[in-house]
């Protein structure tokens, strides 16, 4: 622990030369930008200025382009709030309450509550990556396909209803996400399923399509479909002073901050889908433990301030198993990692002994860095606030405008965009019906990891499925996910008894 | 009479008009479409023999990445680009799978090879304190145990998939295959020990072999990897195997001869170039220069040898 504080200074006498803080500053910047417009995530922005660090050294490079990925997840909450377009699949649920909290003249409080959410448990984040990396790292090794199945599971059950408005629509939301899942190349054998001879179908369905879809278009169509004069009255314009965060509301984001920050830091030691599994976490859990669980999805800023906390700390903790293991568990990390492969630098086991002052400055540009976030992202808010004094029918062609590049440049692809459209129209109609596109997604994310999972999981027990139980992490997930199954029907039996025996 | 006159110099245009074309190709940027997304290994290759390949085409090469499909979304729009030369294709080992694997809109005979630049070795890794002391051992163990040996791969009908089912064909034993969706999801289940083995291609597993974690207990090259000097390949122990992972480029069906020759020129040069050179020493590949002729008769190997392995995984 001394020895890691005594590194960590040295780190910070290598962050903190003019150079590498310039090059920390560019990583923010562009971070915030790429998190801000909708699709163009940490990936594309990542992928984009590799090639313009050719010239750099390794150190001040892996600074700025780790800069981009967690500056990303700063500005991911800002469409979601303002238009209920999720920038990043990490936002998904921040459209939930942070949409509302904007209809209702707090998109401020919301923005600002992002912000200082996101530096609390980004820093927090780093100082868990700082301290604890290697155990943690081998920690995360313990997960083997039964383990990630169990896992998945238990996630799938308990955040199904994660809005908590009617389980039945939302397990039929689930299901259809399953299904849309599947679509794609059969993950064991490599045969095409459901793809119809396209091509394109044979990638599966991109999850940012459907998102954006749902969420994004679906708004805009539904919309629409009101009278002009009741459109341009529904949304109450913010005054200058309600544009930042009153003490009552920091009062009620402190806790949901904190535990945001535990639940991210812990789901993004497992690979995969890590955001959206702390953020929808983060939600349910603060929705549950909430005096006043019927506020949320009405504009309870719990319901941003714990989400969007949980992804940034899943952010910080992702870089463990890179660092560490040399292994990336989430897509951006990936890229990272290829970028620092071609400067030369492998990471993983040696990486910390090898380049001690890479990896500790790098950890010391992120402490940097997230300071310098929130110092660039408070500004901001008045400016992105006042978005929504745009008259309707100027801001709503606008934002198809935004989804539809965004949706191109996460793949290049213009299938992608009609797919957008497709599950647009799709939200429309949900929306209607009061269907939740949010259980749909979850599934969707989770879907083809839990069958991945369990058809590994078998193949390495000989079809044996004592593999699930016999092995303690597994088991315990799996009966935390019978828990959540039988609780509420013993809650209601228990209300039942005691009022027969009242009665 | 005047109809004819204007067709005959139709047909003169339009005869003259692909030597005109290589003459002065290239007059604006050349793409390399990457079927694979941004920050993979092929990306990055590419990526970097591109930057040092511009000034040698003394026009901007770009890459454009087109994933989808475990590569057949890249694959059948490189091979319906226009055959002038501007739109190439990166090609790697599963262009020859995919086609065997599921219906596709092309094969290798959709494009005409233009160079190779990388061939990596495939093989396998156990855990450095795995009880198999050597491949022999290995070998022995599975065949009294058949199907008991876990190989982790880096996904089912993958590249490294099909040389791991090669292998066991080769060397007359039965492993049990475990797909995972890349290289880095079966290196971790090995180095938390939930599988026996992975089958991998460099750069994947470096990183662990050097810190002596993992090591390398079945090496599928022709000759020992430079960096691991010490560990034979499997052929000088009696189980005569060859097989790995190509990476090259290649262009649609039709492109003419000369703007081939134009392209592969400017990309040798690009790959004999230092700055290049360093990238792939860094990134552990292993860089393998053959020319569009040699590149064509790997890639028909490869697409030959695939296709029977699928025939006969299929028909179990």
């Amino acid at each position: 622990m001394l020895e890691s504080l005594q590194a960590l200074a040295v780190g910070f006498s290598v962050a903190t030369t003019l150079h590498n803080l310039f090059y920390c500053l560019m990583g923010a910047v562009v971070g915030t930008l790429v998190g801000v417009l909708p699709g163009v995530g940490p990936i594309a922005g990542i992928a984009l200025l590799i090639p313009a660090t050719y010239g750099l050294e390794p150190t001040s490079a892996i600074i700025m382009l780790a800069g981009i990925y967690y500056g990303a997840m700063y500005g991911g909450s800002t469409t979601s709030i303002l238009l209920n377009v999720p920038g990043e699949t990490a936002s998904v649920i921040t459209c939930l309450d942070g949409y509302q909290m904007a209809q209702r003249g707090r998109a401020g409080a919301a923005l600002a509550i992002c912000a200082i959410g996101s530096f609390v448990a980004g820093t927090l984040g780093i100082v868990g990556l700082s301290l604890l990396a290697p155990p943690l790292a081998q920690a995360a090794l313990a997960f083997g396909p039964p383990e990630y199945f169990s896992l998945m599971a238990f996630g799938f059950i308990a955040l199904s209803n994660v809005t908590g408005t009617s389980l039945l629509k939302s397990l039929m939301m689930a299901v259809a996400g399953l299904a849309i899942g599947t679509i794609g190349l059969d993950p064991v054998t490599g045969e095409a399923r459901f793809a119809y001879g396209s091509d394109y179908l044979l990638g599966g369905i991109e999850f940012v399509a459907v998102a954006i879809g749902l969420f994004g278009i679906g708004e805009v169509l539904s919309n629409v479909n009101r009278p002009a004069a009741a459109l341009e009255q529904a949304v109450k314009i913010p005054r200058l002073r309600e544009l930042y965060p009153s003490g009552q509301d920091l009062k009620r984001s402190a806790w949901p901050i904190l535990r945001g920050s535990g639940v991210g830091f812990g789901v993004g030691l497992v690979p995969g889908p890590a955001p959206v599994i702390a953020t929808y976490s983060s939600y349910m859990i603060e929705r549950k433990i909430s005096k006043h669980p019927e506020r949320f999805g009405q504009g309870a800023i719990e319901g941003v301030a714990g989400p969007e906390s949980a992804n940034n700390a899943a952010c910080q903790s992702a870089f463990i198993p890179l660092f560490v293991l040399g292994i990336p568990f989430a897509p951006p990390t990936a890229i990272l990692l290829g970028a620092f492969l071609i400067h030369g630098v492998t990471p993983g086991p040696l990486l910390i002994s090898e380049h001690p002052n890479l990896f500790w400055g790098v950890i010391a540009s992120m402490y940097i860095g997230n300071f310098v976030l929130l110092v660039l992202n408070l500004p901001f808010v008045p400016l992105f606030a006042n978005i929504l004094r745009i008259p309707k029918k100027v801001l709503l062609p606008l934002v198809i405008v935004f989804c539809l590049t965004g949706m191109y440049t996460v793949n290049n692809s213009v299938f992608d965009i009609w797919m957008m459209i497709l599950f647009g129209v799709v939200g429309f109609l949900l929306r209607r019906w009061a269907y939740e596109g949010a259980p749909l997604l979850l599934a969707l994310v989770l879907g083809p990891k839990l069958e991945v999972a369990f058809r590994q999981s078998l193949m390495i027990s000989h079809g044996d499925f004592g593999v699930f139980v016999n092995r303690p992490v597994s088991l315990v997930f799996l009966l935390a996910a019978v828990a959540f199954l039988l609780l509420p029907i013993c809650k209601t039996c228990y209300r039942q008894i005691r009022r027969a025996a009242a009665g | 009479m005047l109809r004819k006159m204007a067709f005959i110099c139709m047909a003169l245009a339009l005869l003259a008009c692909p030597l005109a074309m290589a003459a002065d190709f290239p007059a604006k940027e050349v793409q390399i479409i990457v079927p694979w997304s941004a920050g993979g290994a092929t990306d990055l290759i590419f990526r970097a023999l591109a930057n040092t390949t511009e000034k040698y085409l003394k026009k901007p090469v770009v890459v454009v990445n087109r994933p989808g499909g475990g590569g057949a979304v890249g694959y059948t729009e490189g091979s319906k680009a226009k055959p002038d030369g501007y739109t190439l294709t990166a090609a790697v080992t599963p262009l020859t799978i995919l086609p065997h694997n599921v219906k596709t809109a092309f094969t290798y005979r959709s494009f005409v090879p233009i160079i190779n630049v990388v061939s990596d070795p495939s093989m396998f890794l156990v855990q450095a304190k795995a009880p198999w002391k050597d491949l022999k051992e290995f070998l022995t163990y599975a065949k009294q145990n058949p199907g008991m040996i876990t190989v982790g791969n880096s996904g089912a009908g993958g590249g490294v998939h099909l040389v791991a089912l090669a292998f066991q064909n080769a060397a007359g034993v039965k492993l049990n295959h475990i797909p995972f969706a890349g290289g880095g999801p079966s290196v971790t289940a090995l180095l938390g020990g939930h599988i026996n083995a992975v089958v991998v291609s460099p750069p994947e597993g470096i990183a662990h072999i050097k810190a002596g974690k993992l090591r390398i207990i079945a090496l599928f090259a022709d000759k020992r990897l430079s960096m691991f000097p010490n560990v034979p390949t499997v052929s000088e122990q009696g189980v005569p195997f060859v097989m790995g992972m190509w990476r090259g480029l290649v262009a649609p069906k039709g492109t003419p001869p000369a703007v081939i020759k134009k392209l592969h020129d400017a990309f040798q040069k690009g790959m004999n170039d230092p700055a290049f050179k360093k990238n792939a020493r860094d990134m552990s590949i292993n860089l393998n220069y053959l020319g569009g002729a040699d590149f064509g008769k790997l890639i028909a190997d490869s697409d030959a040898k695939f296709g029977a392995l699928i025939k006969q995984m299929k028909k179990k």
